[in-house]
């Protein structure tokens, strides 16, 4: 028997309410929920740009597929990935953007931390505000630019950074020219640029912390590094968890910054697996090999993105 | 072909393009070409086409990696965004083999006249025929020549070396000595990857060796073996000598590319400098160097008796996806005519007729072009290989000469793995290789 409410409801409604019509399932309930127009752009967008793209990697990954050859690509099975589990280059790239990776966050977050205080400490000040806008700016600029910027400032010969070292009587600096500093280069301008993220990512959570906390701390007879590692660092965990996540995402895809300043070199000091990826797809036209150094990078990703997810607080996941 | 223009043509005299090249009314040309400083004196010549045929000239012009990526994957796309493609003297086997430019043959044997085939440096005429298909009509053939500062040799007492070991003597002298603060003996193109890789084929045959068994000046068929000798003691000498050259590079040597070398050259920082001839205009040019007036230039050095100077540069060739092929052709024979390649070299362009490197008034206005004229009956139309692998097996090679510069690998080891990948390409790709590939 009906009720008045089932009869008064749009018969469209009934389906995904659990009245007593069979309810539909799958794609049909997808395209008569009232919801569905609302969403359909969002779902294409998605499915063009992020989805469709991200299966097709996956798919050319198990094929021998090359850009340049007019014949269609034959199936390679495993093959790309076992051979670039053997390639050298990539065992190298996978280790650089460990240690690019690693290295930039661990920075990025004691400076981070550290400006956060700062800020926090001269807000009050007159200009404050103007400060702090101008240590953002840097994020707020294209990485490749960044990337062009800094590698004219540390240019070994005519750089402003040089030039400032003679003037103290410091040798010039290879800087990007040198296998044993390139890399730091690469982080210190990665670090420069993303240190202001994670000052905001701090400020945040540092100004959430309650007052009386502090001054139970200090009553309690705690000095400043007691308060920083028994007070702040457990209650901003979780938002600076989330930060991290970003960044460590970020770095496993880095790619700009490096193809702007050294392009891997000198020798394989810099390569990350990004630029691998992309030198094998656009430079030799390997779309298979390429796009299973891509998939590798997803996977690093994901698995990361997962545990650290794990990671975060109970309050989060419900948020 | 009128008459009256191939007369004209036929006497040197100038040809009537009005009746010669087809009106083309509202109609856009698009070219895609590389983004080097000549690129601007296109939009002072295009508007004379313009004016003669009513189409306007659109040229986009990118970097050498962006351009050969954007011009792949446009022909890989059969895409009809441009109409003249300009490439570079390595793609022109992969481009002809992928079917992304046209076979001008025809279109050449119609308009010889116009052309004057003949009048192209010869070894360019090589370089943009592959199989017996002319894969573009060439434009800007480079030379690599050697410059050297006129006034701080004369200082020195020093002759300018003809030999590469002249040369490594003439860079000590000039290092880190109190004559001349401030300046270095050499810059070198040490950059990972095409920067390093292209400038080992610019020396390989000048130290008497070869990259593959048969590919060496005066071969028959260089394409015939490919077998690898990278390992060769004479490969293994060139990148010993670029390591050797380090100690009298500017600091940051190891990253230096084809800008940085020749923009400290242009400031004055070096006292020698083997430069692609496309940027002698720029040392030429008292608002953008120091050494205008300083310098000099010879043929590139050797230690084999008769120097190998290293060739490369431009041709442009007809998209096969495009609509306007016929506009596309009018256009490309009347920019590489003789009349207006004087034009282009005037306005800063590389020359590469043999009549406008004789042209009083190019010589004139740009001595080294002389250079250029004694360099081009010397050069190797395969100096670097034109098959379709060549830029993955500059770009290997480029990998592992950096890193043996860097001392992170030993020299023999670096040039042992460079033959055992190149190999392994060449025989998936389906080359010659022998098994033994120690020469």
């Amino acid at each position: 028997m009906e009720t008045i409410q089932d009869k008064q409801r749009p018969s469209h409604l009934n389906s995904v309410s659990g009245g007593r019509r069979k309810p539909l399932h799958g794609v049909a309930s997808f395209f008569r929920h009232p919801a569905t127009p609302f969403l359909l752009p969002a779902v294409i967008f998605l499915f063009t740009l992020t989805i469709y793209p991200f299966v097709y990697s996956v798919i050319s990954s198990f094929l021998n597929f090359s850009l340049t050859n007019p014949r269609p690509p034959t199936f390679a099975g495993l093959g790309n990935y076992l051979s670039l589990f053997a390639d050298n280059l990539f065992s190298v790239a996978v280790l650089n953007t460990g240690l690019i990776t690693v290295a930039s966050v661990v920075i990025e977050f004691l400076i981070g931390f550290c400006m956060a205080h700062l800020f926090i400490a001269i807000a009050d000040l007159k200009g404050s505000q103007l400060l702090r806008t101008i240590y953002i700016l840097p994020m707020m600029v294209t990485p490749v630019v960044v990337g062009l910027l800094w590698s004219y400032i540390l240019e070994p010969l005519f750089g402003v950074m040089n030039y400032l070292l003679s003037i103290v009587g410091v040798a010039p600096q290879p800087w990007f020219s040198d296998a044993n500093t390139a890399l730091w280069s690469v982080i210190f301008v990665n670090v420069w640029e993303w240190s202001p993220f994670m000052m905001l990512i701090c400020t945040a959570a540092l100004v959430s912390i309650p007052r009386d906390l502090y001054e139970a701390a200090r009553i309690d007879g705690a000095r400043w590094f007691q308060t920083v590692m028994k007070v702040e660092l457990p209650l901003v965990r979780s938002t600076v968890l989330v930060g991290i996540i970003f960044r460590v995402i970020d770095n496993f895809r880095m790619f700009d910054i490096i193809f702007a300043t050294t392009r891997g070199g000198p020798g394989r000091a810099t390569e990350v697996i990004s630029l691998f990826a992309y030198r094998q797809i656009f430079q030799y036209f390997n779309a298979g090999y390429g796009a299973a150094a891509a998939v590798v990078v997803f996977l690093i990703a994901m698995i990361f993105g997962t545990v650290a997810a794990k990671l975060l607080p109970r309050e989060i996941h419900h948020a | 072909m009128p008459l009256a223009a191939i007369a004209a043509s036929a006497s040197g005299q100038a040809i009537d393009w009005q009746t010669e090249l087809k009106k083309a009314d509202g109609k856009t040309l698009r070219i895609i070409m590389i983004q080097d400083p000549w690129v601007k004196a296109f939009d002072t010549i295009d508007q004379d086409f313009q004016k003669i045929t009513g189409a306007s000239v659109v040229v986009d012009s990118y970097s050498y990696d962006d351009l050969h990526e954007k011009e792949v994957l446009n022909g890989n796309s059969k895409s009809d965004a441009y109409d003249i493609i300009v490439l570079d003297s390595p793609w022109v086997g992969e481009f002809q083999q992928g079917g992304y430019v046209e076979n001008l043959k025809a279109y050449l044997d119609k308009d010889a006249k116009i052309l004057q085939w003949d009048d192209f440096v010869p070894t360019f005429r090589q370089v943009a025929d592959w199989k017996g298909s002319i894969v573009g009509i060439p434009f800007g053939a480079y030379f690599v020549l050697f410059n050297y500062r006129t006034d701080l040799f004369k200082d020195a007492g020093l002759n300018p070396p003809k030999t590469i070991d002249d040369l490594k003597d003439a860079a000590k002298t000039f290092t880190k000595n109190s004559k001349f603060p401030g300046v270095y003996g050499i810059g070198m193109n040490n950059q990972r990857g095409a920067a390093v890789g292209q400038a080992f084929f610019e020396y390989i045959f000048n130290f008497g060796g070869k990259p593959f068994a048969s590919m060496y000046p005066g071969s028959p068929d260089p394409y015939a073996d490919m077998t690898p000798e990278f390992n060769s003691p004479e490969c293994i000498a060139v990148v010993q000598f670029f390591k050797d050259l380090v100690q009298y590079e500017p600091p940051g040597a190891l990253n230096m590319a084809w800008d940085q070398r020749a923009n400290a050259f242009a400031t004055g920082r070096l006292s020698m400098a083997c430069l692609w001839s496309v940027r002698e205009p720029i040392l030429s040019d008292p608002n953008r160097s120091k050494v205008d007036g300083k310098f000099g230039t010879l043929v590139f050095p050797t230690n084999n008796g008769k120097s190998v100077p290293p060739l490369g540069g431009w041709v442009m060739g007809i998209n096969t996806s495009s609509k306007q092929k016929d506009l596309a052709w009018d256009y490309i024979k009347w920019f590489t005519s003789q009349e207006i390649h004087k034009k282009f070299v005037l306005l800063g362009g590389p020359p590469s007729r043999l009549s406008t490197m004789q042209d009083p008034e190019v010589l004139k206005k740009s001595p080294w072009i002389q250079t250029v004229y004694e360099s081009q009956s010397q050069t190797f139309a395969d100096c670097r290989p034109r098959i379709p692998e060549s830029f993955q097996i500059i770009d290997k090679v480029g990998l592992h000469v950096s890193e043996a510069l860097q001392g992170q690998v030993s020299i023999p080891d670096a040039m042992k793995q460079v033959n055992e990948e190149v190999a392994a390409l060449l025989k998936k790709a389906g080359y010659k290789v022998s098994e033994t590939t120690q020469p």
